[in-house]
């Protein structure tokens, strides 16, 4: 299915607005879950942007922003993945696939900006020391309307201009190739809980996930509704322990490791 | 150190605070990081503590353009307290000497209690609705996170009402509240592993003419249902924990993974 002239458009707004969204870290709504839903209604096709949400949601559950480190882009993830599946007729499992190499290139993007910025300083340094609210204020904000700029850019690039292209490469590409993109959107997600687990996990901890884990591999739910249920449980349990013995609370936590 | 002046923020003020404290990485760049933005959210608040004191006002703006690097939704609770004591006009050593000693503690509460707890859960929950086709998945993220959109209010309130004071329940609370914090997240991710990680063996294995072995469905399904997950995200674990391995790195050696055994037919 082609995009339309009027949907590229589209698309480069939300990308603008969820881009500046992603910029701050304000209201969430750049995440996976809710640019490819937005996307799939743009395009006209919303259960397709649900299906590549919650799917490109959970491949990017734990690649965040936190402590700095830039991820590669949840925006143009979320986007790609769903554009490319309305396209092309592939399955988000395996659009998910051909959607990265968009957001490596955004998460690049972003890198060189995070560098260059660092020249805004140097007026910041003369206006704040001049009392000049109205210029520091302009100067700091220019930064984040470069960004937006770029979002809407790329993003017009990638799905309106580029959509040909991609056509040709997926009817290209042998059963093989497409059945291992679809191995990899499987696998994907554990890269993500990784990178959890590498700042939360420490030994006294192993106990819950395998909790965790047991409970959602026997009892099948529609949701992991009640294993975050039994988490706030034991969580509890815990809290109340620590506070009536202070101290067990002493050897608690550090994250000078992973943040 | 002057005895305290008379307030000259008003409640609205603290609540616009607590909005305008989105823009905290509006200039974010590898020098200073969030400083700039950290500047501009306080800067009305700044104008009106330092109404026609040019002088205080440069200072100010200079100190609070020093490196800072925090959390981008709990921040309000730093600005609010330290606020509180540029208004009652205290030496800027003092404020300067608490806000870098807080910034660091509060950004690493921030990322325990909302990125490595509630977004797995709220991620989940929604994503296990959104793979159903029920729009209700992005609708309960949307809300979730709109509500805590709405918390930089309370939160910047708190830290301005508490001043100093807010230091000693900062560090009190933070371990029981982080520790809990973890178990919880610790215990969805392990849920999220056996509901999202999918490894499908479709080898299979002839035992004699008419007798084939499937790995997955009389193999593994039998034996421990997902322990092929289990063990792959461990295995990322191990690589990032004690490897280093960057990230990037890994996706696409699972990419690369994933196509060879597609090729070679056992996944």
């Amino acid at each position: 299915m082609d995009i339309s002239l009027g949907q590229g458009i589209l698309l480069s707004l939300m990308a603008v607005i969820v881009g500046i969204d992603f910029w701050l870290e304000g209201l969430f709504i750049f995440r996976p879950i809710i640019v490819s839903t937005l996307t799939g209604l743009i395009l006209g096709d919303l259960k397709l942007g649900l299906l590549a949400g919650g799917l490109t949601e959970l491949a990017f559950a734990g690649l965040t922003p936190a402590g700095g480190t830039q991820p590669p882009n949840p925006v143009l993830a979320g986007i790609m993945t769903t554009v490319i599946a309305y396209t092309t007729k592939t399955a988000p499992e395996t659009s998910i696939g051909l959607a990265l190499p968009f957001s490596f290139l955004m998460q690049y993007i972003l890198l060189f900006y995070y560098s260059t910025f660092s020249l805004f300083m140097v007026k910041s340094d003369k206006y704040a020391a001049e009392g000049d609210t109205k210029a520091f204020t302009r100067i700091n904000l220019i930064p984040m309307f470069i960004v937006a700029i770029t979002y809407g850019i790329v993003v017009f690039l990638s799905t309106y201009v580029a959509q040909d292209a991609m056509r040709a490469l997926v009817n290209s590409m042998p059963e093989w190739l497409t059945h291992g993109f679809e191995v990899a959107g499987g696998l994907l997600p554990a890269v993500g809980f990784g990178m959890l687990l590498k700042v939360m996990l420490k030994k006294q901890y192993i106990p819950y996930l395998l909790i965790g884990f047991l409970f959602a591999s026997f009892i099948q739910y529609s949701n992991l509704l009640p294993v975050a249920l039994i988490g706030t449980a034991i969580a509890l349990i815990d809290y109340f322990n620590s506070k009536s013995s202070p101290a067990v609370q002493k050897g608690g936590d550090d994250y000078s490791d992973g943040i | 150190m002057t005895e305290s002046k008379t307030k000259v923020l008003t409640k609205k003020d603290i609540t616009d605070l607590g909005i305008r404290n989105v823009l905290l990485q509006s200039s974010f760049n590898y020098e200073r990081m969030q400083a700039g933005g950290w500047t501009l959210s306080m800067l009305p608040a700044l104008k009106k503590i330092y109404k026609d004191d040019k002088e205080g006002l440069s200072a100010a703006m200079t100190d609070n353009t020093e490196f800072i690097n925090t959390h981008p939704v709990l921040v309000g609770f730093l600005m609010g307290m330290l606020l509180s004591l540029e208004e009652n006009n205290e030496d800027r050593g003092l404020i300067r000497g608490l806000k870098i000693a807080l910034f660091g503690p509060l950004a690493g509460i921030g990322d325990a209690i909302l990125w490595f707890t509630l977004l797995p859960i709220v991620a989940g929950i929604s994503a296990s609705f959104a793979s159903q086709g029920n729009v209700l998945g992005p609708i309960i993220f949307f809300v979730v996170y709109l509500a805590l959109f709405i918390a930089r209010i309370p939160i910047t309130r708190l830290g301005y009402n508490l001043g100093t004071k807010a230091i000693g329940s900062l560090q009190e609370r933070s371990q029981a509240i982080s520790k809990s914090a973890t178990i919880l997240g610790v215990t969805v991710v392990g849920g999220l592993i056996a509901s999202f990680v999918s490894i499908d063996v479709i080898a299979e294995i002839a035992i004699s003419a008419n007798n084939v072995v499937s790995i997955q469905s009389d193999f593994f399904d039998k034996i421990f249902p997902n322990i092929l997950p289990f063990g792959y995200t461990m295995g990322m674990y191990y690589l990032l924990k004690n490897k280093k391995v960057n990230p990037t790195v890994l996706i696409l050696i699972t990419f690369g993974l994933a196509i060879l055994l597609s090729l070679l037919g056992i996944l």
